[in-house]
């Protein structure tokens, strides 16, 4: 049951372990975000705070020794974290698609592209060969790869590392899918190749109006490209807020950290550069309290003894005990 | 060439020959190989960071292999004029991969101190040991960390390590490889303070490599930026962003997404990257110039120097202070 301001997608308390010789190390700590219809959603963080884990987690792609171990998926009403792994298969590139950092985890090599998409289209979607067939062409146009008839018939490795994205971005959208997870889609791009892979994201999100998880380090496509952004730390949600706030009163110290440590020229032109100081703890090294605390300039007593919980309100919350006044960043 | 001309570049060019086919030999074809580095001419000066910027496969980390002598150009001469006291200078070389570059069975005295025997700037082992811990202090971390292995640190940690012992070889030239490209932005922000406060303090001069157009323009005082193997435009790192020469220059600073959520539009470049194999003819960047004209495709442009001692490769003097090219709108078509 969908109605309009009910989220499509609703993640609550979603925890993963990783099993490391017989000891559980939390990799993933009672994590919740919603993304509501036709949002997108950006997931920022650094190496290792548990991005990828995420979205894996929601197409139940975890393999050992990860596993999730708590909270509740649900898309669009159903309850995900209770399907059958075959019921799984099914939702995973049907109602959900996904694009990959690498696009070869997600192209089979030795099939035609065109053959890949007409497969994944009549694993998700009723039609006769025929319309298959038109569809996949279409939609290898649509991603914008110059002569489809010819692209048809060529293997992923005759195609260079941008086409292969849009190749792969296809086979995400082609069955129609409600909620479209992106992985660092551009990350191993070069940046006259990223900004076309984004701006082909943007055109499919605005034509189809599908939810978007868009997952990524990068701040810059964060700015350009979502509408709600949740950074993650140490495997926990820092804060969640729409993109014009995050970046401009952010409310958590780790966020405005991020920002400032990013190197960007200002509005005025000159460059700022400021670091927080240590590193993001790793998996089991986590400090009682606040993940942050350690590198935290406003950290107290309290910070070192409780974890925050998300302090909610409206479209944003965070997990901070003293968290920064809204003024600009 | 002047006094203070530290390192000089005279039409350097590298080819990485491919194993020709027989027909290939046969022909007696001059296509067998990726000429990675093409006609490069650039001057580094005393105490100055010269940054390099370009997209993958442009020939940057081929111009650091040449530049440290890991190997020899193919044809054009690289030459470190000797300085006032007739000392030849020494060179470090630090590199993206923090985790390949340090030897896992060493512990960091070892590691830091090898270039100190190598070049025997200290005697004995106390003296030896005593400066590992200065500068492991000097690079942010401490002397106790020098009973322990690398496994035991970060990344960042680990390209602090990897500082430190560049600076132990007592350098007055630095090649930096991307060295921050594997780090967190909170940990390379780190990392980049550090090493602009070793270069002032020190008195380093260093080449600075990387993609980041941002992170260059923290760190260089010039900027040269390459194409495919070309150098297409180099200046000062404010007069690079104020005002560039090349129309490759104004698109790649403004293709990369920045932090601004009130304007949300993206500037991809036309086309895509060549293989850097098969360059274009003419202007290599005229496949992808929103003001490529038919001489472009034909004849290479020449190197035009500018009057603030910059240079930049295009038959026409572009004005392009402007924040946003925008192309005519009929040529933009995907390659
Ligand atoms: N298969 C695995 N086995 C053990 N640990 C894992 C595994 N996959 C991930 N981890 C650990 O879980 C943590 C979170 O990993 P995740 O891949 O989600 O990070 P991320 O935020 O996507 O980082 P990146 O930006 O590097 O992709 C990391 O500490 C990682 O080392
Ligand atoms: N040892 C080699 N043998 C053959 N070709 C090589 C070799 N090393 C590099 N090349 C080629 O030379 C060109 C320039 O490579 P180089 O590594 O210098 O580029 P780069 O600018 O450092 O790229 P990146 O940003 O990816 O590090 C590329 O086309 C590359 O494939
Ligand atoms: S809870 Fe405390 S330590 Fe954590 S971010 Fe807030 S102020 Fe800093
Ligand atoms: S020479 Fe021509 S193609 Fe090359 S950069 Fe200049 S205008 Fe563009
Ligand atoms: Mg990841
Ligand atoms: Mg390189």
């Amino acid at each position: 049951m969908i109605n309009a301001t009910a989220p499509l997608l609703d993640v609550r308390d979603l925890t993963v372990t990783i099993n490391r010789e017989g000891r559980l190390v939390t990799a993933l700590d009672k994590v919740s975000f919603f993304v509501n219809p036709g949002e997108v959603l950006g997931i920022v963080g650094e190496s290792g705070a548990g991005k990828s884990i995420t979205g894996a987690a929601i197409i139940d792609l975890l393999v050992p020794p990860l596993k999730r171990t708590g909270g509740t998926i649900t898309l669009a009403g159903e309850r995900l974290d209770q399907l059958s792994p075959k019921a799984m298969r099914g939702v995973r590139g049907g109602r959900i698609g996904f694009v990959f950092q690498d696009p070869m985890t997600s192209l089979n090599p030795v099939i035609t592209i065109g053959q890949q998409l007409c497969d994944t289209i009549q694993a998700h979607l009723k039609l006769g060969g025929n319309q298959t067939k038109k569809r996949a062409h279409d939609w290898l146009d649509r991603v914008g790869l110059p002569n489809p008839d010819v692209q048809f018939k060529r293997y992923p490795h005759q195609l260079s590392g941008g086409m292969r994205q849009r190749v792969v971005i296809a086979l995400a959208l082609c069955a129609d899918p409600v909620l479209v997870i992106a992985d660092e889609p551009t990350t191993a791009l070069d940046v006259s190749v990223q900004a076309h892979i984004l701006e082909l994201l943007r055109d499919l999100h605005r034509e189809s109006n599908v939810s978007m998880m868009l997952i990524t380090h990068d701040l810059g496509v964060i700015a350009k490209m979502a509408d709600r952004v949740a950074v993650l730390y140490a495997g926990r949600v820092a804060e969640i807020g729409p993109v014009g706030e995050l970046f401009n009163a952010p409310r958590h110290p780790y966020t405005r950290g991020l920002i400032r440590a990013t190197p960007m020229p200002s509005a005025t032109g000159e460059m700022r550069l400021d670091q927080i100081p240590g590193a993001m703890p790793g998996l089991g090294a986590v400090p009682p309290g606040c993940a942050f605390n350690p590198r935290c300039f406003r950290a107290e007593g309290d910070c070192r003894a409780t974890i925050p919980p998300l302090y909610r309100q409206e479209s944003s919350a965070f997990s901070c005990f003293h968290p920064l006044e809204r003024v600009p960043a | 060439m002047s006094a203070s001309d530290f390192l000089v570049l005279n039409h350097v060019s590298k080819v990485y020959r491919r194993n020709q086919s027989l027909i290939e030999r046969l022909k007696k074809s001059e296509s067998g190989g990726t000429k990675a580095v093409s006609d490069v001419s650039l001057t580094v000066r005393h105490g100055e960071t010269m940054g390099l910027v370009g997209e993958s496969g442009c020939g940057k980390s081929t111009l650091a292999r040449l530049v440290s002598g890991l190997m020899a150009p193919t044809s054009g001469e690289i030459s470190f004029p000797p300085n006032a006291s007739g000392n030849k200078s020494r060179l470090q070389m630090i590199f993206q991969d923090p985790y390949s570059s340090l030897n896992g069975r060493w512990t960091i005295e070892d590691i830091i101190a090898e270039p100190i025997r190598v070049h025997k700037l200290r005697t004995g082992s106390a003296a030896i040991r005593a400066r590992v811990d200065e500068l492991l202090v000097q690079v942010g971390l401490s002397a106790a960390d020098a009973e322990k292995y690398p496994q035991e640190f970060s990344g960042g940690q680990r390209q602090r390590i990897c500082i430190a012992r560049a600076l132990a070889g007592e350098p007055d030239f630095l090649v930096l490889d991307e060295p921050t490209s594997a780090l967190d932005v909170s940990v390379q922000a780190q990392i980049l303070n550090l090493l602009r406060d070793l270069q002032k303090n020190l008195h380093l001069t260093s080449l600075f490599i990387t993609h980041n157009l941002s992170v260059v323009r923290i760190m260089a005082d010039r900027i040269g930026v390459m194409y495919l193997g070309e150098l297409v435009e180099e200046a000062t790192s404010e007069e690079l962003f104020r005002k560039p020469r090349h129309p490759y220059t104004r698109l790649l600073i403004d293709a990369a997404p920045d932090m601004d959520t009130s304007d949300r539009s993206l500037h991809p470049i036309a086309g895509e990257l060549p293989n850097p194999a098969f360059p274009p003819s003419g202007c290599r960047f005229h496949t992808r110039c929103p003001f490529a004209q038919e001489i472009c495709r034909n004849t290479s442009p020449p190197q035009k120097a500018t009057e603030s001692g910059g240079m930049f490769r295009c038959h026409f003097d572009l004005d392009l202070s402007d924040a946003t090219v925008f192309p005519p709108a009929a040529q933009v078509r995907m390659a």
